[in-house]
């Protein structure tokens, strides 16, 4: 791995690569997963599945369940339906859907809970499972969301009379004139099927109801948007202010632990139930396949108008999207994709024509990318068909349409805008790290002597960060829950000895490195070394409002946040220290971890003798200085605004818009469709990189789940419902061994609105992988006439396409 | 994910071993490396009333050569024979195969006897004793056959193993000096279960092959042995167009079960590719071009 990128000046300890703060923990062993907790008499739970993708529930025979020693209780989906509410869901017309955390009535597909069994044991557990007896009257499963959308078709949801939850077309500017002057016009239908993230630990909770106090603590290893856990409180029928969950590393998330929040309700469930402790984790089949976080299932049909000169004009998207059984999010993701819908360039106009589908099958929920990663592969599709329609360079034709770097801030026709950027200069780097020209050649070479099928594939795409709530409700006359700017909170505590606390109010350890990014930030604030900072969680029922990661945001948020506290407890600082060494107000200034006197750095007072004298010896200071040297700061978005009433103009909603190129070279077996790789570069621009090292872990951890998505990862259900897929033998996750190494180059445009200029860049390279990666089988496949439509990209599917294309040219 | 209750034994001999299994009959079940079975538990595909645990039986744990014969005891791990010298003079075939088997981690526990027993049809070892020619011991109460390969493998995941019996070993005969070797397959990623692997063995009696041995593995209901295409090659100057016809011979009578990581078609396919490529690459190997 190269890494290019030069050191920032001003900065200390902002852009310096250190070691991760987390990773000792978790490389002895000491992660702290929800899976090794403990505490004392517990019970452990399990779940009855449904069989059938779709069918009433006639009647559920607990009673040899419950006669099996070692069983404490089971609950089945009628009862849960009376210890709990309905799930929480930001979905349109949540009633009309209802979601429970075990199905009543009717299952929905396979894999969702009927009836939860607690134990001794989770073996005890299991075995009780087996002797629930469910009597089911199967239904007509609803599988393709094509017929889905007919008015026939049998229902998911009676009460919904319909199997589309939300269909809308959007209008930005003037898309019809664009299209009847544009010189030339392609059209391809494209499609991308279901995948998710998958975490290492699946999700699990731990319920610990006290019916003295009345309060309800969950430990959860997921859980984000913390501030709208009140939801949860009300699916537990407990008072907001008496759930208290404490969060856990999360094993990876990748998104997928968002809004996860069915495990905690089922523990909390079971504990009030019990009277006792209750885990719950999911077994690996539970996560595939009940995890409510199945990312996008969309077919495509788009347009992409242009000039013969290779101007592009507008886009045209219509898109269906599976959404499974529920609806949670609503069509947020879809917001996601807007955010950054034309991608670098300069199109003027946009139409999204948007059918959200219900199906039996595992409804959707978040995945790195949250939507917007599919519609960069479609765009990006695009414009390489568009290249090839005007027999034009693909590198070339994208270098002609970028937003320029003096066009910024840069508004998109649908309102949203881009803080910054210099595509060029990121594509600059990324065609010299990647000895493109010389690849071009090697390919030529190739091709020629050895009748080797060597593609090099291209991909400029933007990666937006920080989203603001309103991409889930601006579909809407009336937003779905009340929503706030999605605020993320610090405490920052200097202990008598100068040590810093930092705590944190979201379940924010995904995987990703909020400590790490804390600990520099405060490190950079106080001019400290990041050792000096240690970071806490709080759990929520004591903690400030914060949303957590997802999109994106954390590490601006955090920031902001951060340097909110700092610049309270500098304020203090320096009024102590005004005092201890009697100077004037204007006469000092920050300086290596303390305060001292402008021009004579002898007279100083480091942080510690500040903080003991803040913590010990109030009487000696100036009567309106309190004790301690703590403060708290609510860090709110820093730039959005509201959509228009028409929804012609959505507001700016996801402001700090990174970008990246990637180019990888493939070689492609066409006697079997195996794609394997020669060569990957990246460069990325997030704006002002905190931890270089620690970015590149998310560049490439994020490129090998896009490789997972373009080439082996797919959650196949047959006609009847079933999920084909549901271990990792058929779910097929690329390993270290099937992902190339990776030349990462950093390249950085700062932000203008954010602290330090940072833009988010946690989905990273999943946002690039799969168009790049499907760029290049096209340009390796380009004598044969092949072009991926539909991913993943499988090597049956490419030696389908190959054999298609044979047949065609040789009739 | 945890298994339905069992009885656990654990004994130290093959006699204990094989006593236990008269004792039990069908309720008992042999536990090796447990990398397939603990699988089938979890998902309580199986609920086994008995297991005995055959990793104490030490006297299992072998690899020699007894008269030009390569004898594997049933006990040993998959790793033990990749890093075996002896297996990779004597068949140079097992060790290629073997590396194929999963990942580091599986091959440290798993058994050559277990994968043989397991006969699963995407199988590598199993494939490799019907291309040696191989033989598989089986032990029981009242002592011990031994069966040839093609008697051994009866359907997929089925075995001519009674339920008192207990396989022991497993014997590749030596192929002369000079045989190439190759064995190749397809995989979705790296370690795991083969779409379709070829083994191959092949010597050479100056210009023209004299002794050619050609199987497949995830093609059809067992590892099947290709004669035809093995005729078909036999007596013949090695060449391009020789293979290729071998290769649609081999895989003109297959019936692939398919699932979601290829369906029959496209394994067929994928199978004729890859006894060609088996093919190229052993003779290379029998002429010396190639290591
Ligand atoms: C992730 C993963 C990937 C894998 N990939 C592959 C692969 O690519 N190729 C491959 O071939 N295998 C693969 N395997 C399976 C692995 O090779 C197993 O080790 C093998 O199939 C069984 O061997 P075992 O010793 O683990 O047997 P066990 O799992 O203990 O037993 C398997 C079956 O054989 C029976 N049995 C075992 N030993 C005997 C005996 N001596 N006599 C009679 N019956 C016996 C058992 O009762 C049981 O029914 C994979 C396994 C995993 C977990």
């Amino acid at each position: 791995m190269v890494e290019t990128r030069e050191e920032s000046a001003e900065r200390k300890w902002v852009g310096k690569s250190i070691q991760r703060i987390e990773d000792p923990r978790l490389l002895l062993g000491r992660g702290g997963y929800i899976d090794d907790m403990r505490l004392p008499g517990m019970l452990h739970a399990a779940l009855v599945r449904s069989p059938h993708a779709h069918a009433r529930i006639k009647s559920v025979n607990v009673e040899a369940a419950r006669r099996l020693p070692g069983v404490t209780a089971v609950v089945t989906g009628e009862e849960a339906a009376e210890l709990c509410n309905p799930m929480p869901d930001f979905g349109p017309d949540p009633t009309r859907h209802e979601w429970r955390c075990l199905a009543k009535d009717k299952v929905r597909y396979v894999g969702e809970g009927v009836a939860a069994v607690v134990a001794e044991s989770r073996a005890v557990a299991e075995d009780a499972c087996d002797l629930v007896e469910v009597e089911y009257e199967p239904l007509p499963p609803v599988v393709d969301p094509e017929a889905a959308m007919e008015p026939d078709s049998p229902l998911v949801h009676d009460a919904l009379g319909s199997n589309i939850a939300y269909e809308k077309t959007m209008v930005f500017g003037e898309v019809d004139r664009d299209f009847e002057g544009a010189d030339v016009v392609v059209s391809d239908h494209l499609r991308w099927h279901r995948s998710s993230g998958q975490p290492l630990e699946t999700v699990g909770a731990i319920g610990n109801f006290d019916p003295g106090s009345g309060m309800m603590t969950i430990h959860v290893n997921s859980l984000t948007f913390t501030s709208y856990l009140f939801m949860v409180a009300n699916t537990l029928k407990v008072p907001s202010n008496r759930l208290d969950i404490h969060p856990h590393p999360a094993g990876g998330s990748f998104g997928s632990k968002f809004w996860a929040v069915k495990v905690a309700i089922i523990a909390g469930m079971l504990a009030k139930h019990t009277g006792r402790p209750v885990k719950f984790i999911e077994d690996r089949v539970d996560n595939i396949s009940n995890s409510d976080h199945h990312g996008s299932d969309r077919t495509y049909q788009v347009e992409l108008a242009a000039t013969r000169g290779g101007i592009l004009k507008s886009l045209r998207v219509k898109v269906v999207d599976d959404y499974g059984a529920y609806i949670q999010f609503g069509v947020g993701h879809h917001g996601n994709a807007l955010a950054q819908a034309v991608g670098p360039y300069r199109i003027g106009s946009l139409q999204y024509e948007l059918h959200a589908v219900l199906t039996n099958k595992c409804q959707q929920g978040a995945y790195r990318g949250f939507g917007s990663e599919v519609q960069n592969w479609v765009l990006e599709r695009m414009v390489d068909l568009m290249a090839r329609e005007l027999e034009m360079d693909p590198v070339e034709l994208r270098r002609k349409n970028f937003i320029q770097p003096d066009q910024f801030p840069y508004f998109i026709p649908n309102g949203n805008l881009y803080d910054s950027g210099n595509y060029e200069g990121v594509l600059d780097k990324a065609l010299e790290l990647s000895d493109y020209e010389s690849w071009r050649e090697e390919q030529r070479r190739l091709r020629e002597e050895e009748g080797r099928y060597v593609g090099i594939g291209i991909c400029t795409a933007q990666e937006r960060s920080v989203f603001s709530a309103t991409e889930f409700w601006f579909w809407f006359d009336e937003p779905a829950a009340p929503v706030t700017s999605m605020p993320e909170s610090v405490t920052l505590d200097v202990d008598a000895m100068g040590n810093i606390t930092a705590t944190l109010y979201s379940c924010a350890f995904w995987g990703n490195s909020p400590e790490t990014m804390v600990a520099q930030l405060v490190a950079e604030e106080f001019d400290v070394e990041p050792s000096q900072v240690n970071v806490v969680y709080s759990g929520t029922n004591q903690g400030l409002p914060a949303t957590g990661p997802g999109g994106s945001r954390f590490t601006v948020m955090i920031a902001g946040a951060v340097q909110g506290a700092s610049k309270k407890i500098k304020d203090k600082a320096f009024k102590i220290a005004e005092h201890l060494l009697e100077a004037a107000p204007g006469d000092l200034e920050w300086s290596e971890g303390g305060v001292a006197v402008k021009g004579s750095p002898d007279r100083r007072k480091e942080l510690s003798e500040i903080a003991m004298a803040a913590h010990l010896f109030k009487h000696s200071l100036p009567d309106e200085i309190e004790s301690g040297l703590e403060a708290d700061q609510v860090y709110d978005h820093p730039y959005t605004t509201m959509p228009s009433e028409d929804r012609k103009n959505l507001g700016v909603f996801y402001p700090f818009v990174g970008h990246a190129c990637h180019i990888p070279v493939v070689e492609v077996d066409i006697e079997t469709g195996k794609v394997s790789f020669l060569r990957y570069t990246a460069v990325h621009d997030a704006g002002t990189v905190v931890n270089p090292r620690s970015l590149n872990g998310h560049i490439i951890g994020g490129i090998a789940q896009g490789l997972g998505t373009a080439l082996l990862e797919e959650f196949v259900y047959d006609e009847s419902g079933q999920l084909l897929t549901s271990s990792y033998q058929d779910y097929l996750i690329p390993s270290a061994l099937d992902v190339p190494e990776v030349v990462v180059g950093h390249h950085e445009t700062p932000s203008p609105y954010t602290v330090h200029g940072i833009k988010g860049a946690g989905e990273g390279g999943r946002m690039m992988a799969p168009a790049a990666i499907s760029s290049a089988i096209d340009d390796a496949l380009r004598p044969l006439g092949v072009r991926v439509r539909e991913l993943p990209a499988t090597p049956e599917r490419i030696l389908g396409w190959i054999e298609a294309a044979q047949a065609q040219s040789s009739s | 994910m945890k298994p339905a209750p069992f009885n656990y034994h654990a004994p130290s001999t093959t006699e204990e071993a094989v006593g236990l299994l008269a004792e039990l009959g069908s309720q008992g079940r042999i536990l090796a490396g447990g990398q397939s079975l603990f699988q089938l538990m979890n998902f309580r595909v199986v609920k086994p009333e008995n297991l005995i645990d055959i990793n104490p039986v030490s006297e299992l744990d072998y690899i020699r050569v007894d008269d030009g014969t390569l004898a594997i005891g049933a006990r040993t791990r998959q790793s033990a024979l990749e890093r075996s010298t002896e297996a990779a003079r004597h068949s140079p075939l097992i060790v290629e195969a073997v590396k194929n088997v999963a990942h580091p981690s599986v091959r440290n526990r798993g058994t050559v006897g277990g994968s043989v027993a397991y006969a699963d049809p995407a199988s590598e070892l199993p494939a490799v004793v019907l291309t040696s020619g191989g033989e598989v011991v089986l032990t029981g109460a009242d002592g011990q056959r031994t069966l040839s390969a093609g008697d051994f493998f009866r359907g997929p995941y089925t075995n001519a193993c009674s339920p008192d019996e207990l396989l022991t070993e497993v014997r590749l005969p030596r192929w002369p000096d000079g045989t190439g070797h190759a064995f190749l397959e397809f995989q979705r990623k790296h370690g795991s279960y083969a779409l379709v692997g070829t083994a191959v063995l092949v010597h050479l009696d100056g210009e023209s092959i004299d002794r050619v041995a050609i199987s497949l593995c995830g093609v059809d209901q067992t590892p099947v042995r290709a004669s035809r295409a093995e005729d078909l090659v036999r007596g013949n100057v090695p060449s391009d167009g020789l293979f290729e016809e071998a290769a649609a011979e081999a895989t003109s009578d297959l019936h692939p079960l398919p699932d979601v990581k290829g369906s029959a078609a496209y394994r067929l396919k994928l199978a004729r590719v890859y006894v060609r490529r088996a093919l190229e690459l052993a003779v290379s190997r029998a002429k010396g071009e190639r290591p």
